[in-house]
């Protein structure tokens, strides 16, 4: 793919990391002030059950994987490109990362999936 | 009362000497000479090689800024000789050496290959598509004083190689197509007569193409020419995006060709009178 085309993906999920992170904080880390329920609260198993069963929770993490997945990879890329790599390295370094990443995401999709379709008493 | 130096002023010169043939590892070797106001740093070196040390090796050739062969690090910073005056740089001793980020091949030669090789592969030429045009041509291209100032002050260009010396990222990244070439590839992509962008993405649409520029801007400030190839990197980079997005240039937008007949009679009437001698 053109280099262009992966750098404007990875400055274009920038607003979106900022959004979706800050409802994450906003959901996980400020449930006192925003939905005036404790930290400890917020944290307990089957609260976190019970917002992960929303169809918006669903969407928010999986969003929020991927596009901080892809914006951190593709700087730990391009980190790791800058080394002295023969073309064969560079090319295993590219095939690597994006293994990793889709594998990462597909574990990330589960979990939010597994949580989402939790039964509770079930 | 003027305050230009009249009397010559005694100063050290500092130069990094290597010869691959006797040395294993570059060494300094100093030097002393009565410096006189205006000389340049390239005249101290004449001056050094005629009177002190007959093996000193550099490139250089037009004494005027204008050839780009006497580029070398000079008091720590790439510069070309010709332009520097020894007095102006304030020091009692003048360090030169080789430019960075350049294999050396003798005293204060660095190897240019790289950035030839790397000039010629962004291919730094009008690429009209219309062969026919190119073999046969019917006219000439009129370009605008404004569509021309769209890349002008990036054909001040004279491939001296000091903004790769200066290049932070050139210096990590030896495969990084640097400042220069990039810059290059930016003017004649925005030339109103060029369509190929298609041509060169293949060459700079690549990982240690325009998006490896750190924004340093070092390239810029070492240019001695004034161009702002830092600068021609974010607009090259503005220009693959509208590519990539599909808002590219799709063909030349040069305005007309004025029809080749009245160019030769425009010619003719200015034509030199004929010759006098050596008929």
């Amino acid at each position: 793919m053109r280099e262009t085309r992966l750098w404007s993906l990875h400055l274009l999920v920038i607003p979106i990391i900022a959004v979706l992170l800050g409802l994450h904080f906003a959901v996980m880390h400020y449930a006192p002030v925003f939905y005036g329920v404790s930290v400890e609260e917020a944290r307990n198993f089957e609260t976190m059950i019970e917002r992960g069963r929303s169809v918006a929770q669903l969407v928010l993490y999986i969003l929020l994987l991927a596009a901080g997945l892809y914006h951190g990879l593709y700087g730990l890329r391009g980190i790791l490109r800058e080394l002295p790599l023969t073309p064969a390295l560079a090319k295993f370094v590219d095939g690597g990362i994006l293994l990793f990443g889709l594998f990462i995401f597909a574990l990330g999709a589960y979990v939010t999936w597994w949580t989402f379709s939790y039964k509770i008493g079930g | 009362m003027s305050d230009k130096i009249t009397t010559p002023r005694e100063i050290t010169f500092r130069v990094r000497r290597f010869d691959p043939d006797a040395d294993s590892a570059p060494h300094w070797s100093e030097y002393r000479l009565d410096v006189h106001d205006g000389m340049t740093v390239l005249e101290a070196l004449h001056q050094l090689k005629a009177e002190q040390e007959p093996t000193l090796s550099w490139r250089s050739s037009c004494r005027m800024g204008v050839c780009g062969s006497c580029g070398m690090f000079i008091n720590d910073l790439p510069q070309l000789a010709c332009q520097t005056q020894v007095l102006h740089l304030g020091t009692d001793v003048v360090t030169i050496a080789p430019l960075p980020n350049y294999d050396n091949v003798k005293d204060l030669v660095p190897n240019l290959e790289p950035l030839i090789e790397k000039h010629a592969a962004v291919k730094p030429y009008i690429i009209y598509l219309d062969q026919m045009e190119i073999d046969s041509p019917t006219g000439e291209f009129l370009q605008t004083p404004d569509e021309r100032e769209a890349f002008s002050q990036f054909t001040f260009c004279i491939k001296c190689g000091l903004c790769l010396a200066a290049c932070p990222t050139v210096a990590t990244d030896p495969l990084f197509l640097g400042p220069q070439a990039l810059a290059q590839a930016y003017r004649y992509t925005a030339d109103n007569r060029d369509c190929g962008m298609k041509e060169r993405i293949e060459a700079i649409d690549i990982f240690h193409g325009p998006y490896q520029c750190h924004l340093a801007g070092a390239c810029s400030q070492a240019c001695p020419k004034g161009v702002d190839p830092a600068f021609g990197i974010q607009l090259l980079k503005r220009a693959l995006v509208l590519d990539s997005m599909g808002f590219g240039k799709k063909k030349s937008s040069v305005a007309k060709v004025v029809p080749l007949a009245d160019v030769v009679k425009a010619i003719e009437e200015f034509a030199p009178p004929p010759r006098t001698v050596g008929k």
